[in-house]
């Protein structure tokens, strides 16, 4: 009877203790630092990888003409615009002929006047050559007479020296012709020369193409080689992609391609890698390669960007783990194998990585091991851990 | 000779229970905060643990990356690649910024990593690793992301495939890992209109833009928009070299600084922990003259509601220190029923804080000890005003 | 039993403060209890007698005396005790006029406290406690908190605690005040019963009429000054 009120008292304090002691004990074992490290495990299988490569792109034209002027001078009219079809020869621009065209007219009239003298010269060498005939005959025929005894040795000689003197008039005569037809040679082919000038002053399309740019207006002053307008071929336009080089591996012509335009993201189009450039861009470390549009679309401009995914043959069959798991411990590569409620770091030696993140490891592990994929925490060779099936917090 | 001090406490157990949880909230709150500079320090360790890095190469005479801002060009790490003692480098970027979902912003760093080396996060708790070279994200989960979500770094969208843990910079901001070149372009070029306006003032320039040069203005406002800096190379070291002399030949070039992982510690914790240590030093310090004060006061009131049965207790012949042991008694149970309740409740509200909240179990053996010390102290206020009072009081009423 | 046992008071005197605001409160006072007897000590307020109490009760050293208490010399000019605290404990019983029991022990271990501090075991103490609470009829509420007994019951535990360590003197202090006249009655029987049993001597201050009449001798107190008065 004595105890009656006593009992329950003190059983409830042994209970409130217990229940703080307990909840003390809770905390410092499963909570903080000593608590054991909650992991999720995966088994390593055997499945199909699809490694892909993925660079972004810029739509660039194939072939791009710069029309512009050969020489310096002012654009005097402008007859195509940005965004016209044109066809080849089609005259698109044109330039101030200047002086070109008294130029032109100049050189023609000279050429004519070097026409005349070639006639005059010819007519000369005509003169010279009957002239030097007749001396000719006469110096024969005083030789005739000399040996008859009919003439003088003087007469003979004065004769002979006539025919001479013919000779040479003749073949300076002749040269001189020979230069006045050289001058008009000269001088047709300054014509010609001032001519071609003044049909450089047109500009007309290369090829068949679309007018990408307008860059100069009537009126102003370009120089040589400066573009009054550009052009392309639409249905050239191709995607220089870049890719990085340290994850280029397998980058070929002819692998398939998907593009997502960034213009237009939801439909995705198809195509080919068509080159891999032979030199690629030491400063960002990217390969480049050119992917054609299989069916071009129309509305695509240069310019834009657009991402391209190439996929590369499927391996069959390849032992892999989720990318998650690999892990490095110091300066190895590796995964931590569960056996047993022990962890074991493993080093493996990584292939292909799929898309989706599996990894085919080459070497390490085997079909059926158990490999930690997620950890609340980093994990060490004397890591306690817990396996649950999802970690907290992580909204899958 | 029953146990005075227990009885009393049995007697009236329920103010005595409720006094402790209230103490106890109070001694909560003071482990929570020195959890908060645990968990301060141990970001700043993390932070360095994680990038899997043994040296950091920076800007010379900075104290970058972290404290200072650092720019050191982008081929850097091939030099440094061959020298003596290292096994790998990589660049790495880091900038704070806003990072869009829908319509909430959220503060971040964005990380520029090269994946397989040096900066990758270390372990992930949910997704995969980046697979593709572009606009794939691995995110803190402290940043609020999931899985598949979308999210807007300057001016491009990334996903969200990967999600790890404790990866925040030493300001407490999660950390958003993009591959490199993204996030150099997300420090380095400039918005649409800055990037228009100066292509307006690059055209006005007759020097740049020279009629007799075509492609010369085009060549310079391509070179305007590419960046080619980054923040630091991270460098592992290979075993069997000793960091410090790596770090040393590093050095003797003249033109970076090199950190080991000591000095980083020490740059993290000493310079940008130090102010905040300081004010939650001050505030432990408060809180446990705050704590003490109370336990003084609940202990001195509960003496005080006794000063007739202690006058009746002396006169009857009680000792003085069996008077005193009671008082005594009953403040350190109070001080183990706080201690408990502070623990409990401290582990209980802990993850709630936006702030890692570390607390350590040497940190409970030492708060249990000043408990204890405080309660003692508490207490003489209270034994003293029980000594003083006369037997002769109890008589004559 | 000898004279010298019981209560022995000569020539006892206290003196408040010096010089010329000095108050003599006690002026030369003898008063002498035998074992056993039930004396009663009766004056106004303001008269001494709580001065009178307090330098039996060793709480207050008087000015000048001879005090004895159950043949021991406890005052003769300055205190012939070295520890006051443990005559207390063990020599003199106290009854107050509220019955002051320690509210977080029950009846039985009130009475047995005493004994605790004398150092006897547990088992001993709450034996001799459980004896005394039978002796006054408490035994049935012996494990009753303080809180749920009625003021007679709660002054009947004091009692049995003055009596726990067989003191020879027991002093009471206004014991009957909140009582009524029947109960008061009761309580000066057990006194007197008790008294003889235990062969204690036992000094009542009171004022109250009703129960003068059960003293067979008297003090009057006045002034400081006793007149002894035989009723019976």
């Amino acid at each position: 009877m004595t105890w009656r009120f006593r009992v329950p008292r003190q059983v409830w304090v042994v209970v409130v203790a217990l229940g703080l002691l307990l909840a003390l004990g809770w905390v410092a074992t499963q909570s903080g630092p000593l608590a054991p490290i909650p992991v999720t495990v995966a088994q390593v299988v055997r499945a199909d990888v699809a490694p892909t490569l993925f660079g972004i792109g810029t739509v660039e034209a194939r072939r791009a003409y710069v029309i512009g002027p050969t020489a310096a001078g002012r654009v005097r009219r402008v007859l195509a615009d940005v965004g016209d079809s044109v066809a080849a020869g089609q005259l698109l621009a044109e330039m101030e002929p200047v002086d070109l065209d008294t130029r032109v007219a100049a050189t023609t009239a000279a050429a004519d006047r070097g026409r005349s003298a070639v006639a005059a010269a010819d007519a000369q060498v005509q003169d010279v050559r009957s002239r030097h005939t007749w001396a000719a005959t006469e110096a024969r025929r005083a030789e005739a007479l000399g040996a008859a005894g009919a003439a003088s040795q003087s007469s003979v000689d004065a004769a002979r020296q006539a025919e001479q003197s013919a000779q040479a008039q003749l073949a300076a005569a002749e040269a001189s012709l020979t230069a006045a037809r050289r001058d008009l040679s000269r001088l047709q082919a300054d014509t010609g020369g001032a001519q071609q000038q003044r049909g450089n002053l047109r500009l007309v399309a290369p090829v068949d193409g679309v007018v990408t740019a307008r860059d100069a207006e009537p009126g102003s002053t370009v120089v040589a080689g400066q573009a009054v307008l550009k052009l392309e071929d639409p249905g050239s336009l191709w995607i220089s992609v870049r890719l990085d080089q340290a994850r280029s591996a397998g980058l070929q012509a002819g692998l398939p391609a998907r593009i997502t335009r960034r213009a237009d993201p939801l439909a995705p189009l198809a195509g080919t890698v068509v080159r891999v450039e032979p030199i690629s861009d030491a400063v960002t470390e990217e390969r480049i390669a050119k992917v054609a549009f299989d069916r071009a679309p129309t509305d695509v401009s240069s310019g834009e960007m657009a991402e391209v995914t190439l996929t590369l043959p499927v391996i069959r069959n390849a032992v892999v783990v989720p990318n998650a798991s690999l892990r490095h411990r110091g300066s190895e590569q590796g995964v931590w194998r569960y056996v047993d409620g022990q962890l074991g770091f493993v080093p493996v030696i990584t292939g292909v990585e799929g898309a989706e993140g599996t990894v085919q490891i080459l070497d390490g592990l085997q079909v059926g091991d158990q490999v930690v994929v997620y950890s609340e925490r980093d994990l060490g060779d004397r890591s306690r851990v817990t396996v649950v099936p999802a970690l907290r917090g992580a909204v899958p | 000779m029953i146990s005075l001090a227990g009885r009393d406490i049995l007697h009236s157990w329920s103010k005595f229970v409720f006094t402790g949880v209230g103490l106890g909230l109070l001694i909560g709150v003071t482990f929570t905060m020195a959890g908060v500079y645990r968990g301060m320090v141990d970001d700043a360790k993390v932070l360095l643990n994680n990038s899997g890095a043994d040296l950091w190469v920076v800007q010379k005479d900075t104290l970058g990356p972290y404290a200072e801002p650092s720019s050191v060009h982008d081929d850097v790490y091939r030099t440094i690649l061959g020298m003596p003692g290292v096994a790998r480098a990589a660049n790495v970027t880091y900038l704070t910024m806003q990072v869009r979902q829908g319509e909430t912003d959220v503060r971040a760093m964005v990380v520029g990593f090269v994946p397989g080396e040096p900066g990758e996060p270390r372990y992930l708790i949910a997704g995969r690793r980046v697979t593709r070279s572009h606009y794939e994200a691995v995110v803190d989960v402290s940043a609020g992301f999931a899985v598949g979500d979308q999210i807007r770094i300057r001016r491009h969208d990334y996903t969200v495939v990967g999600v790890t843990r404790r990866m925040v910079s030493s300001g407490g901001d999660p950390m958003v890992f993009i591959p490199l070149k993204d996030a150099q372009e997300a420090q380095f070029l400039k918005d649409n209109d800055a990037i228009v306006n100066e292509r307006a003032r690059t055209a006005d320039n007759p020097a740049l833009n020279r009629p007799g040069v075509p492609g010369l203005l085009d060549a310079i406002e391509a070179s305007q928009t590419s960046g080619h800096t980054v923040n630091a190379v991270l460098v592992r070291v290979a075993s069997g070299h000793a960091p410090d002399r790596v770090a040393a030949d590093l050095r003797r070039w003249k033109h970076v600084e090199a950190f080991t992982r000591v000095e980083m510690e020490d740059i993290l914790i000493a310079k940008l922990i130090a102010t905040a240590a300081k004010q939650i030093g001050m505030f432990l310090v408060i809180l446990t003259i705050v704590s003490a004060a109370i336990v003084a006061f609940i202990i001195y009131t509960m003496t005080l509601g006794k000063i007739r049965e202690i006058a009746v207790l002396k006169l009857i012949g009680t000792h003085n220190s069996t008077i005193a042991g009671m008082i005594l008694q009953q403040a350190l149970w109070l001080g183990v029923i706080g201690f408990a309740v502070g623990k409990i409740a401290a582990t209980l509200w802990g993850p709630a804080f936006p702030r890692y909240v570390l607390l350590e179990p040497r940190d409970a053996v030492i708060g249990f000890v000043i408990v204890m010390l405080v309660c003692v102290l508490a207490s003489t206020l209270a034994i003293r005003a029980a000594l003083r009072v006369d037997p002769a009081a109890a008589i004559g009423g | 039993m000898t004279s010298v046992d019981g209560i022995q008071i000569e020539g006892l005197s206290k003196r408040y403060g010096e010089g010329p605001t000095a108050v003599d409160a006690l002026k030369d006072v003898n008063m002498s209890v035998a074992p056993g007897e039930v004396v009663g000590l009766i004056g106004p307020s303001g008269s001494g007698k709580t001065t009178l109490l307090k330098c039996l009760g060793a709480v207050i050293e008087p000015t000048r005396g001879r005090m004895t208490l159950g043949g021991q010399v406890i005052y003769d000019g300055g205190w012939k005790i070295a520890d006051l605290r443990v005559l207390r404990r063990d020599r003199i019983g106290f009854i107050f006029q509220a019955p002051y029991l320690i509210p977080f022990l029950d009846a039985t271990d009130n009475v047995a406290l005493l004994p605790m501090l004398a150092g006897q075991s547990n088992a001993v103490a709450r034996a001799r406690a459980r004896e005394l609470l039978e002796a006054l009829d408490m035994a049935h509420r012996a494990s009753a908190l303080p809180a749920e007994l009625s003021g007679g019951e709660q002054q009947r535990v004091s009692i049995a605690r003055a009596l726990a360590n067989r003191p020879p003197v027991i002093l009471a202090d206004e014991p009957t005040a909140p009582l009524d006249s029947e109960r008061g009655l009761a309580v000066m029987r057990i006194l007197h019963q008790l008294a003889s049993q235990y062969a204690t001597a036992i000094v009542v201050v009171t004022h109250d009429e009703k129960i003068i009449p059960t003293f067979k001798r008297t003090y009057h107190i006045r002034d400081g000054r006793t007149v002894e008065e035989a009723l019976r």
